[in-house]
């Protein structure tokens, strides 16, 4: 049964609330405590409540199930629930997900949200000592840290692009520059070239500012239709499109087994998203690049087709970029799986970021590009 | 403190029935990678089917294990503890002669993990190699020694 266009816009996924409990070294509190903080004031800001949630998508690492948060908030029935798996790659598809429940009619008020004691719970890959599947090729090698799996396509990125070590410095340094404008950034300390040069290499070719932090933290964020949008008391932020991809050969991080070296599922996820949102680079006002490392920035640029193969560093140096992670992503506001990107882009929306871009239309956040990933454009218009 | 059950001081290969013959092979010094015996397609990481034409059980097939640097680490603090005295070291990613890419230590001739941040060795991008095992731990992991 065909529904009339009419239909399809009132359901339109529009984010009404998000929130993000201040981010620290040591929060205090279990995650599902601080996650359960964090959806009762996304709620709170969408002027909505417990009673009307009736969905619910998570991420697989997300430590608390649906169905655990659920329990605790009081949830009553979720009609729609599920996850996304690999890492910092479900960012996007997580919300995706709610916004397909959204509009196919599965649900009406969803919830989203990460929370991660990343700093003070330790670092997951210091306890996996028995690799089963693909990691019994990589982790015998101290193929362990996320670092170590980026720094292969990293130095291919160089090789094949003549990537000098000042492109990623001036990506560290003008992500670090919005943080300091954003009182809840962990890094906020100006950082110059010098220290980024002369910083102590983690995994070569990747300097310690080319990582992310490690961080505590706890986000949410409540979509609903847009015909109950139009009801509440927040700004209404629109879910113009988005789209998930993975590529061909994917193994989570370290995908250069296959013929494409050096291609990242960005490259897949592109396409999907510009017809999917019916927009193209040029639309984009501003953008959250996925930046666990630095070298996420040039080739999401690329491969997005802001700018063409192999054209990121002039790019980048000519100033024709929208201006990216304003909030300081995760080099320098926090480490969240990407969670702080999806609510800054839509605060870029609602016109409520630390830095501010000018005539904000199209919002656009990404997710981990070297694990299976996704994209979503956050838009001030409703379809 | 129990000793029941300790932390292996290296991360070890669990392998399963698709990707037992590879870890056999190494422990008798050979490089095994499955190619397909319809339409020849090399095929890593390991697979029940071949994922070009869908023929179950792809042969496994010993390479040389010649092949060229195709990318490269610095393996560098922080690290598990096992590792701690042993950075910084390469791991590599080698391209056998046959097409596909496999990680390996970067090693001596004897097969002895290198010390090294692959400078005075003189790696780079395309760097043939020669293929060794080395023994971590029981372990006999492929690896790989610049070709002279
Ligand atoms: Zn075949």
């Amino acid at each position: 049964m065909a529904r009339s266009a009419g239909a399809v816009r009132e359901r339109q996924a529009t984010v009404v609330g998000i929130h993000a409990l201040p981010y620290a070294k040591n929060i205090g509190m279990t995650e599902r405590n601080a996650g359960a903080r964090a959806i009762l004031a996304a709620l709170g800001d969408a002027g909505l409540g417990v009673a009307d949630v009736d969905g619910m998508f998570r991420y697989v690492w997300e430590g608390t199930t649906e169905m655990e948060m659920a329990r605790i908030l009081g949830v009553r029935n979720l009609r729609a629930f599920g996850e996304v798996d690999y890492g910092g790659g479900a960012g996007a598809p997580t919300v995706a997900l709610a916004a397909l429940a959204i509009e196919s009619g599965l649900a009406d008020v969803v919830v989203c949200w990460r929370a991660r004691n990343r700093s003070s719970g330790g670092r997951p890959w210091a306890s996996q000592y028995h690799a089963t599947g693909q990691d019994q090729f990589e982790r015998p090698y101290h193929i362990v840290r996320p670092v170590d799996g980026m720094a292969f396509h990293a130095r291919h990125w160089i090789h094949r692009y003549g990537w000098k070590p000042e492109l990623t410095g001036s990506v560290a340094i003008t992500i670090r520059e919005h943080a300091r404008r954003n009182p809840m950034a962990m890094m906020r300390k100006p950082l110059s070239m010098d220290e980024y040069l002369s910083a102590r290499m983690i995994a070569d070719p990747l300097r310690l500012f080319d990582c992310c932090l490690e961080t505590d933290a706890a986000l949410a964020m409540v979509l609903t239709t847009a015909e109950r949008a139009r009801d509440l008391p927040s700004c209404p932020v629109y879910v113009q499109g988005y789209a998930m991809g993975s590529g061909p050969e994917m193994t989570a991080m370290t995908f250069f087994y296959g013929d494409e070296l050096g291609a990242t599922p960005n490259r897949w996820v592109a396409p999907e998203l510009w017809r999917n949102t019916g927009l193209s680079p040029r639309d984009i006002d501003v953008v959250q690049f996925y930046d666990a490392f630095t070298f996420q920035i040039p080739i999401g640029f690329q491969e997005y087709g802001f700018c063409a193969d192999g054209e990121a560093a002039d790019y980048l140096a000519s100033g024709e970029h929208p201006p990216y992670n304003t909030s300081g992503g995760g080099l320098s506001e926090a480490y969240t799986h990407g969670f702080n990107l999806l609510v800054e882009g839509v605060r870029q929306v609602r016109g409520t970021s630390s830095d501010q871009a000018p005539n904000v239309r199209h919002s656009m956040v990404t997710s981990g590009n070297v694990v299976p990933t996704g994209a979503i454009v956050f838009s001030k218009e409703s379809w | 403190m129990s000793a029941a059950n300790p932390a292996p001081s290296f991360p070890i290969p669990v392998p399963d029935a698709d990707t037992q013959p590879f870890w056999d092979g190494c422990a008798r010094g050979e490089l095994l990678i499955q190619r397909c015996a319809s339409c020849g397609r090399w095929l890593w990481q390991p697979r029940p089917i071949c994922s070009r034409c869908q023929t179950p059980d792809p042969p496994w097939t010993r390479v040389s294990g010649a092949g060229t640097v195709a990318s490269w680490t610095v393996i560098r603090p922080p690290t598990l503890a096992a590792y701690s005295e042993l950075v910084p070291f390469v791991v590599l990613l080698v391209q056998l002669d046959e097409g596909v890419r496999l990680l390996g230590y970067l090693v001596d001739e004897r097969g002895d993990l290198l010390r090294t941040d692959g400078v005075a060795e003189g790696l780079a991008m395309g760097s043939r190699v020669v293929l060794r095992f080395h023994d971590q731990a029981g372990t006999i992991l492929p690896s790989w020694t610049l070709a002279v």
